[in-house]
């Protein structure tokens, strides 16, 4: 009897995210990746379904004073503070070496005030070789009294409409931070907003205190902390916001082998995103797409597209917290 | 351009109680490596730690097999889990990194200054300096106490003159590595020296201002918490003199982990 199970060939690694679609499921996330050329020694950038810039804000900045990371159980801690080359520079520099990489490149965007956001995402709106924007809601607003963008609804649909209206070419990603009590209702915002796809989470706010000298690690006291130590933080929220919101989902946080991709992918997630794998491992992220890859054809699976939101919930399972 | 492999470890072997000399098989790393550059090593299997660990390259051992060595001591669980390995295990090793010394010009009198497992960087170099003809260097070598000295063994069968200094007396001139290198700088009479230093960051800012005060041109190679190591995360950089625009950081890892002293602010 002939075997029917796919080979390598016939898996169809593809996905779409509403207007955005991927070559696979495996994205490197912002603040990992720096503008790609700096994985080149390590990988084929073709190799991926894409990846995300080095948050870009409207003019370049140097970041915090060190010690900016920390490393933690099965985690890091980081408050690098958004350094970055500057939205001019990206575009004049990064990104026409970029054009011919063959995999979708996928530009970050932070502001310290709405215009700010407006006024990156407006100069990337239709920039040759760029894929899509991801908005970067989890830095501080000095406009709105020292709160984050994205942990009120309001401002998140705000400031995401403002930026829809900025760049309209552009297949927008708005990128949540977990440092909310409703994820879901800062999705449902942005989806208000106008957003297309939603990627989550961003790091969760954490510090780290050295005994001996009695002070914060991090010169900045406060950093966000990623890698394996959140996975199952992330896990629930993208399970929660892809059952609540009703958008794409770019899941992310702690994603280090196959089984946390796919575990991401059952939970709602079209694609996935990894960042401080490529830290300690600079070619993990490709491997994870061969894994992927040797998995469907393992399970029987010809297109991995099939598997997002196929979580199979207990008859009473509900994503509201336990009691007690 | 940098490799990323298992490398076999091929010896593994106790210094004193917390200070280890690992041999590891890398042909790539070998044949490419500069005095001063370092390796990112995968302690553990596993997530925790998590991150690779930065390691100067002690030695390339000569040879076909493509072997270096890294010393290291033991200061928390990263170098505790390497400590076990033994040989036969595959650490993962990415390597060569970073911008290593820059040789001095022929006629220079190399002194090499060290604060405790700083000393791990300087066989590399010797061996380097010897390889280009340059000068003798003269190794000024600071720890807390004699016990905490390793390595000398080296620098005798390389003919190296060395000067001890530890904090409780035990070997050489009590005090810290200052005290042994003012007296030297002071006595040169006008032959060019270069300094070469790496160790803790007091003792690098000390050295760093000893030099510049002097006029002696001086490399310091840094340490700093690298989670990459590849130029990335942005998380291992040194603040440098400041411009019109404030302060300037650059990254360890990549722009280093080697600077002249009058480039950065310890």
């Amino acid at each position: 009897m002939r075997d029917a199970s796919p080979r390598p060939a016939d898996v169809d690694l593809s996905v779409s995210l509403g207007p955005l679609r991927l070559k696979n499921p495996v994205v490197a996330a912002s603040g990992t990746f720096g503008y790609g050329c700096e994985f080149a020694p390590y990988l084929r950038l073709a190799d991926l379904g894409g990846f995300v810039t080095k948050g870009l804000s409207l003019l370049p900045r140097r970041g915090n004073a060190p010690p900016r990371t920390c490393e933690t159980p099965s985690g890091m801690l980081n408050a690098i503070g958004l350094a970055n080359v500057g939205v001019e520079a990206f575009l004049a520099e990064k990104l026409p070496a970029l054009r011919d990489c063959g995999t979708a490149v996928i530009a970050n965007v932070f502001g310290e005030t709405q215009e700010e956001y407006v006024a990156v995402s407006r100069r990337l709106n239709g920039a040759p070789g760029l894929a899509a924007l991801e908005l970067n809601l989890s830095c501080p607003n000095t406009e709105k009294g020292g709160l984050a963008f994205g942990v009120s609804p309001p401002v998140v649909r705000e400031v995401v409409a403002a930026v829809r209206r900025a760049a309209p070419d552009q297949p927008l990603i708005v990128k949540l931070t977990p440092n909310i009590t409703d994820v879901a209702a800062a999705g449902r915002a942005a989806k208000e907003g106008g957003a297309d796809i939603l990627s989550l989470v961003n790091t969760f706010l954490g510090m780290a205190i050295d005994l001996k000298t009695r002070r914060p690690v991090l010169d900045n006291v406060v950093g966000g902390l990623s890698g394996p130590a959140i996975k199952p933080l992330a896990l629930y929220m993208v399970h929660r916001v892809h059952r609540e919101v009703g958008l794409p989902v770019l899941g992310m946080g702690g994603i280090s082998r196959v089984e946390d991709a796919l575990e991401f992918m059952l939970a709602g997630s079209s694609a996935v995103q990894v960042g401080t794998l490529n830290f300690f491992d600079p070619t993990g992220s490709v491997r994870l797409v061969r894994e992927i890859e040797a998995w469907c054809v393992r399970e029987g699976v010809r297109a991995v597209r099939e598997i997002t939101g196929t979580l199979r919930l207990p008859a009473s399972g509900t994503p509201t917290p336990p009691a007690g | 351009m940098p490799f990323d492999a298992p490398a076999p470890v091929l010896r593994h072997d106790a210094l004193n109680r917390d200070h280890f000399l690992l041999t590891l098989e890398c042909p790539s790393i070998a044949r490419e490596a500069r005095a001063g550059q370092f390796v990112m090593l995968q302690t553990r299997a596993g997530f925790d730690p998590l991150l690779r660990r930065p390691m100067s390259i002690c030695r390339v051992l000569p040879g076909r097999r493509g072997r270096i060595q890294i010393l290291y001591k033991i200061v928390g669980e990263g170098t505790r889990y390497l400590s076990q390995q033994p040989v036969g295990a595959l650490v993962p090793t990415l390597g060569p990194l970073g911008k290593g010394f820059r040789l001095p010009d022929g006629g220079t009198r190399p002194i090499l200054v060290s604060g405790g497992v700083g000393i791990a960087i300087f066989p590399f170099l010797v061996e380097s300096l010897r390889a280009a003809r340059r000068e003798t260097p003269l190794l000024v070598y600071g720890a807390r106490s004699r016990g905490d000295l390793v390595a000398l063994e080296f620098f005798r069968k390389k003919r190296v003159p060395v000067r001890l200094a530890t904090e409780d007396g035990s070997a050489g001139t009590r005090g810290l590595v200052t005290r042994v290198l003012e007296p030297i700088l002071a006595d040169a009479g006008g032959a060019p020296l270069e300094i070469f230093a790496c160790g803790p960051t007091p003792m690098l800012k000390a050295v760093g201002a000893l030099a510049l005060g002097a006029g002696i041109p001086c490399q310091l190679a840094l340490e700093s918490q690298m989670p990459c190591g590849i130029g990335v995360c942005l998380g291992c950089v040194t603040r440098c003199p400041a411009d019109q625009r404030g302060p300037v950081f650059r990254r360890v890892c990549t722009e280093g982990p080697v600077f002249r002293a009058d480039e950065v602010v310890l």
